[in-house]
């Protein structure tokens, strides 16, 4: 009897601190949302908190539409995106803020939005990463157009691509809407839709699914096979640039970067985040774990042993020449595009 | 001058064709114990609930001193009557010790007045060392009086006790009997009790109250009510009796009936001819020599270790029911042997039918 | 909502005020059989079941603005493979588990299998791991770069590895071991009170063994398997985590894809044809059940006779190994390993205890609210019984049966569009887990109220105490027990909740479940482990309450 009412008591008690303790934290803080893999992001927060004091809440795995959807009721400060085209996009629908912000004289003109409202600080490229123990280099597409022959759903354990609503799946397909139009692109989603022999979530599940051999190789982005290598086991893998030769496209860019997000509750520290975040080390600790290529490679992100000699820096790859901010205009017609096309935006 | 008063209360439920209680008239007095005493299902339950405010009647007056609980227009909510119930099943509250429980009622009172007047209520009960026990560490009779001394506790108008022994077993029973008669006397209280046996309702009440169908059947001391039950029903339902229809002669004190004349106690002012007698078991007195004025054959014998329950066909009417006497246990009777007896005036009632 | 609630305000006083249309007064005592309850009582009950009805209302309102088109494409493309996906699996699983939880209820119970009384309640161990731990350590030790694949790799002569986990069969294996022992509790339970008469009256009818346990103890067991099946199934089709772990996609999965993909009217269309397939299998259990009504009427029990398992002993103590091995000594094995590599790495940091207060904080919110509506809400059905009670209690009990995504999918288009200050709270996490698990505290607290004479209510009110102070001075008290234990259960339910935290979690607020979730999708077991043995000690608090329930 008396236990119970002590339990009771104390269950009381602490309720009425947790929920006084809710209202009790009004200091300096940030809302950030992320659309990047948290590993990649974490220790970038932790260092601008430590730098400015500034409490980051941080929500990983945002999706632009969270912004969109939040318009009339605004979260977050800044929204950090790998989808350059995603960012264009909310600056579109006027839910980005532009700003003059100190040394954003460092990102070149094609990596940020006229008004600044977003940059980008480090790109990635397209490519294939395949298990070197189920199939020859010599023996691999080199091309997104070989995708269209169904040859390649006969290779062993075939190939795998994400679902069609990841953001660098959409980016992919923007490109090629504007290398090709929108006719073309469609025939290609349907190819691949068909062709793949497994569709995942993201870009993580196919790399782990390719180095253990799941799947012969993957239509991924650059960085994801620099992870493989860092693996313990299953890092027999290889990763081939698209369209590198001289007539081809060029490989599909698209870059990672963040965006003032308009009307958020801490501006001032919105704009502080984006200042820190455009200081040289920072960028440099942007590209971090996620192992991408830093936009102004000078200021040397570092890169494990094992990952060093597969760098290849973004100015000595073939890229294709659509400037990564007009993926903007594409992200919204390029989800029902593809969703049209016959691959489904979420896992079915 | 009454107490409590009921005034054409009458309660109709809903989807039954006849009301649980019809228009009933009922008038206490101040330090009365009344038992309302029927069969299951004759509205004495609802009539006490209605009192205590459980049920709402569908029409009528309930008034306790100058004050009406309840009319036409308003009703008092139970928590403000100030009436105590002792409940059937007792419904003491299984989280709080005795003297919790009885000290329940009184949380307007002081603290202090509230220990005082727990330990008297408790003492009165005789359970005053048991005040720190909780209730599941008490027997069926004990809860029941700690269920009596709570509703006493914070000094009510009245108490009501619905069906107070019917959870006990027989010996406990006529203990019981005794004990709450004295508790309600001792505490000066004004008491309903509802029953549906005789016994109980005899031994503990100053009046009983007879109910059958929603109606009141008569009300009377339980010596009157036994002597002189009103109606059939009551002459039935109260004890053994056994029902004469007959033709009151001129005199007024004398009627014919199939087993012969039957004296009655006094000159009635009866007017009608045709009319009932209740001629109960106990005013039948075997006559040891044959000399009764009445006889006939013992048809059966049931023993049941007080007196004997004799089962008598006179000989006059072969298809009639034949007489219920009791004969003392230390006679030896047995089947098929011939009686006479004489029937004592006294034990001797006109009914109405 | 407010103005609604003013309305609703006003209707009542003019229905207790008494210069009112008698007519109508009459016919609301009516409905009450002449006991209505108090004003604030009853505006509490209207008010819970309000908010109850959220996700149902938003559910349907937004499938029916969902457009022909959408529904058209939705039935003609994902409904039909769907449907399939998840009823195929969901009856597999409910079928498994029942032969498996009844079987294993038997061997327990009727026979002499060795240790049967510690197996008793080792079987039911399971019920603490949640599947998509369950779902995580399987994954490590079968999946496609576990160590039993290596060995296979390696040996010449065992072949090709042909264990896919991700598949259709991973994630049945999965539920089923996780699922089967809601039978077995309630198998157990119906097979311990099942008289021994009835098969001694068989017996000397000449049936033997076999015959008598298909003709007189399966029958008997009917109504208690029908009441687990329905609890498996009804699992199987809300379970988000382990599913999405397998990477299996059900109804479930699909209206969290949707959702995350910002497809609001497509999640809502699912999230309806989800709702009515679910009423669909109720109101099948519930027909079924009402046929199949058994009464133990004999007044004299006796235990039933131990059958002797003679040369199947070893057999059936083998498969009684099995199982426990599978579904209990391997996760947690895993689980311990690599916590234990986990901590030695360091993941319990501040970070980790940030998580396991979120948890805590939210969960404790989340039983202390589901005991405050849990009292007046069983104290108004049990005593003031109406139509509208019933219809206020069916609604309490919608969370039994909806999907966490259902309700976090309402109470994200409410909350952020009509009630922008709590949006983005753990409030609102909160008060989905009310929704959700309310049920459990009904139960629970009914159980205990339906224990209480409302006699002991009426001699409160004869001795002076109001309706509402008899509620908390003399029921809660009385039936504080079986709030708690109600209180418990919607505790450890919100500690492993995924689905409706995942979608509705303000940023920043990460708990225990989420980190499993993430760092198991990220291949970290080392770092998903300690989390996710933190759940599964957490989750034995009530399984002493559990055992003794069913």
């Amino acid at each position: 009897m008396k236990l119970n009412k002590l339990i009771v008591l104390v269950g009381m008690i602490s309720t009425l601190m947790l929920i006084a303790g809710c209202g009790a934290d009004e200091q300096d803080e940030i809302v950030i949302y992320s659309a990047r893999n948290e590993q990649f992001v974490q220790d970038l927060l932790d260092q601008f908190e430590e730098d400015t004091d500034i409490e980051v809440t941080a929500l990983h795995g945002a999706e632009p539409l969270q912004i969109m959807e939040e318009r009339e009721n605004v979260q977050a400060d800044v929204y950090i995106s790998n989808d350059l085209g995603a960012l264009g996009y909310l600056d579109q629908e006027g839910l980005l803020q532009g700003h003059d912000f100190e040394g954003i004289d460092s990102i070149p003109s094609d990596f940020r939005a006229s008004d600044n409202a977003y940059f980008a600080i480090s790109a990635r490229a397209r490519g294939f990463i395949y298990n070197e123990d189920l199939i020859d280099r010599e023996d691999m597409p080199t091309s997104a157009e070989d995708l269209f022959d169904p040859e390649w759903a006969d290779v062993e354990n075939g190939y795998a691509i994400t679902r069609g609503g990841n953001g660098g799946m959409i980016g992919h397909v923007s490109a090629l809407r504007y290398e090709w139009g929108d006719e073309r692109t469609a025939e290609w989603i349907d190819s691949i839709q068909t062709n793949a022999a497994g569709i995942f979530e993201g870009h993580g599940d196919i790399r782990r699914a390719v180095g253990e051999g799941q799947h012969a190789f993957g239509l991924v982005n650059n960085y994801y096979f620099h992870q493989q290598l860092l693996e313990p086991d299953n890092n027999d893998v290889g990763f081939i640039y698209l369209d590198q030769d001289e007539d081809d496209m060029g490989a599909v860019a698209n870059a990672a970067g963040a965006g003032l997000v308009n009307g958020g509750p801490n501006p001032e520290n919105g704009i502080a985040f984006m200042e820190w975040l455009l200081e040289p080390e920072n960028q440099v600790q942007f590209v971090g774990e996620s192992l991408e290529l830093l936009i102004n490679a000078e200021y040397g992100a570092s890169y494990p042993e094992e990952v060093e000699p597969h760098i290849v820096p973004f100015d000595e790859l073939h890229v294709q020449d659509m400037p990564i901010t007009e993926l903007g205009n594409y992200f919204e017609d390029t989800r029902a595009l593809i969703e049209d096309s016959g691959l489904d935006l979420e896992l079915r | 001058m009454s107490f409590i008063q009921l005034e054409q209360l009458t309660k109709q439920f809903h989807r039954s064709n006849q009301p649980a209680v019809d228009a009933l008239d009922l008038s206490i007095h101040k330090g009365e114990i009344i038992t309302l005493l029927g069969p299951s299902g004759c509205g004495k339950t609802t009539t006490l609930r209605m009192l205590a405010g459980f049920e709402k009647p569908s029409s009528g007056v309930i008034k306790i001193g100058d004050q009406v609980l309840h009319d036409q227009t308003h009703s008092t909510p139970p928590e403000k009557r100030g009436i105590g119930m002792v409940f059937q099943d007792y419904a003491l509250f299984p989280h709080l010790t005795i003297e919790k429980n009885v000290m329940f009622g009184l949380n307007r009172w002081r603290i202090r007045e509230r220990k005082k007047r727990a330990k008297e209520v408790l003492e009165l009960v005789g359970l005053y060392d048991y005040k720190d026990r909780y209730p599941n560490a008490l027997s069926g009779g004990q809860q029941q009086r700690i269920a009596l001394a709570r509703a006493l506790a914070p000094k009510p108008h009245v108490v009501l006790l619905d069906e107070p022994f019917s959870n006990l077993d027989a010996g406990l029973r006529e203990k019981m009997r005794h004990d709450i008669a004295y508790i309600l006397k001792e505490a000066n209280a004004t008491a309903v009790i509802v029953s549906h046996d005789q016994k109980d309702a005899f031994a503990v009440s100053d009046r009983v109250v007879v109910m059958n169908e929603g109606v009141i059947q008569q009300i009377a001391t339980p010596r009157d009510m036994y002597r002189c039950p009103r109606n059939c029903f009551v002459a039935q339902f109260v004890g053994k009796t056994n029902l004469l229809s007959g033709t009151m002669e001129s005199d007024k004190k004398h009627v014919t009936t199939h087993i012969g004349r039957v004296c009655l106690s006094e000159v009635t002012d009866h007017i009608e001819e045709q009319v009932s007698l209740s001629v109960r078991p106990e005013g039948c007195v075997i006559t040891e020599n044959g000399q009764g004025r009445y006889s006939g054959i013992v048809e059966r014998v049931m023993y049941s270790g007080e007196y004997q329950e004799l089962y008598v066909r006179l000989s006059e009417q072969e298809h009639s029911q034949p007489m219920v006497i009791y004969a003392p246990v230390e006679q030896d009777i047995v089947i098929d042997q011939e009686l006479s007896f004489n029937i004592k005036p006294e034990l001797v009632s006109l009914v109405e039918h | 909502m407010r103005q609604m609630m003013s309305k609703i305000k006003q209707h009542i006083k003019t229905f207790s005020q008494t210069p009112f249309s008698s007519a109508v007064r009459q016919k609301w005592l009516l409905m009450w059989h002449h006991n209505p309850p108090g004003k604030v009582l009853f505006l509490i009950g209207i008010a819970i079941a309000f908010i109850m009805a959220i996700p149902l209302f938003y559910v349907i309102q937004r499938s029916a603005t969902a457009g022909v088109d959408r529904w058209m494409r939705l039935l003609d493309e994902r409904i039909p493979s769907l449907l399939w996906n998840t009823f195929s699996l969901a009856f597999m699983v409910t079928l498994f588990a029942v032969v498996i939880g009844v079987s294993l209820a038997w061997f327990v119970n009727r026979t002499n299998l060795p240790g049967a009384k510690y197996w008793r309640w080792l079987l039911a161990l399971p019920l603490v791991i949640p599947p998509y731990v369950g779902a995580m350590t399987y994954i490590i030790v079968f999946g496609p770069s576990s160590w039993l694949r290596g060995f296979f790799e390696q040996s010449t002569f065992l072949g090709d590895y042909p264990i896919n986990i991700y598949s259709f069969w991973g994630v049945f294996f999965t539920l089923t071991m996780f699922t089967y022992p809601y039978v077995y509790l309630i198998a157990s339970a119906s097979l311990r009170k099942m008289n021994r008469n009835f098969e001694e009256v068989a017996r000397s009818q000449g049936l033997t063994t076999s015959q008598i346990f298909w003709r007189v103890n399966l029958p008997f067991l009917r109504p208690s398997i029908g009441a687990g099946a329905i609890l498996v199934s009804l699992y199987v089709l809300s379970d988000f985590g382990a599913i999405s772990m397998l990477r299996y996609v059900t109804f479930t999965a699909a209206i969290y894809y949707q959702r995350a993909g910002f497809d609001t009217e497509s999640a809502s269309v699912l999230s309806l044809v989800l709702i009515i397939a679910t009423v669909l299998i109720l109101w099948v259990e519930a027909r079924t059940k009402s046929k199949s009504n058994y009464y133990q009427t004999s007044n004299q029990f006796r235990e039933p006779e131990q059958l002797s398992l003679g040369r199947w002993k070893w057999f059936v103590t083998g498969f009684v190994w099995f199982i426990f091995f599978v579904s209990v000594i391997l996760p947690i094995g895993v689980l311990i390993y690599w916590s234990y590599i986990g901590i030695q790495h360091g993941a319990l940091d501040h970070r980790f205890f940030e998580f396991a207060f979120n948890s805590f904080r939210l969960s404790s919110f989340a039983a202390i609210i589901s005991m405050a509506l849990a009292l007046p809400l069983v104290y108004l059905k049990a005593r003031h019984p109406s139509i509208i009670t019933g219809v206020i209690d069916r609604i309490s009990y919608v969370g039994y049966a909806l999907p966490g995504v259902i309700i976090a999918l309402g109470f994200v288009f409410v909350f952020n569009n009509h009630l922008p200050i709590l949006y983005n709270t753990f409030y609102v996490v909160a008060i989905a887990f009310v929704v959700r698990f309310l049920p459990q505290a009904l139960q629970s607290a009914e159980a205990s109220l339906n224990l209480v004479s409302p006699r002991v209510d009426e001699a409160a009110r004869s001795l002076g105490y109001p309706p509402w102070k008899i509620m908390y001075k003399v029921i809660f008290p009385t039936i504080r027990p079986g709030i708690l234990a109600g209180g418990a259960l919607v505790f450890v339910s919100a500690i492993k909740e995924l689905p409706a935290t995942l979608m509705l979690r303000p940023p920043g607020f990460d708990t225990l479940a989420i980190r499993v979730h993430y760092e198991a999708s990220e291949a970290l077991y080392h770092q998903a482990a300690p989390p996710a043995l933190i759940i599964v000690l957490i989750s034995l608090i009530p399984l002493r309450y559990l055992l003794k329930k069913y």
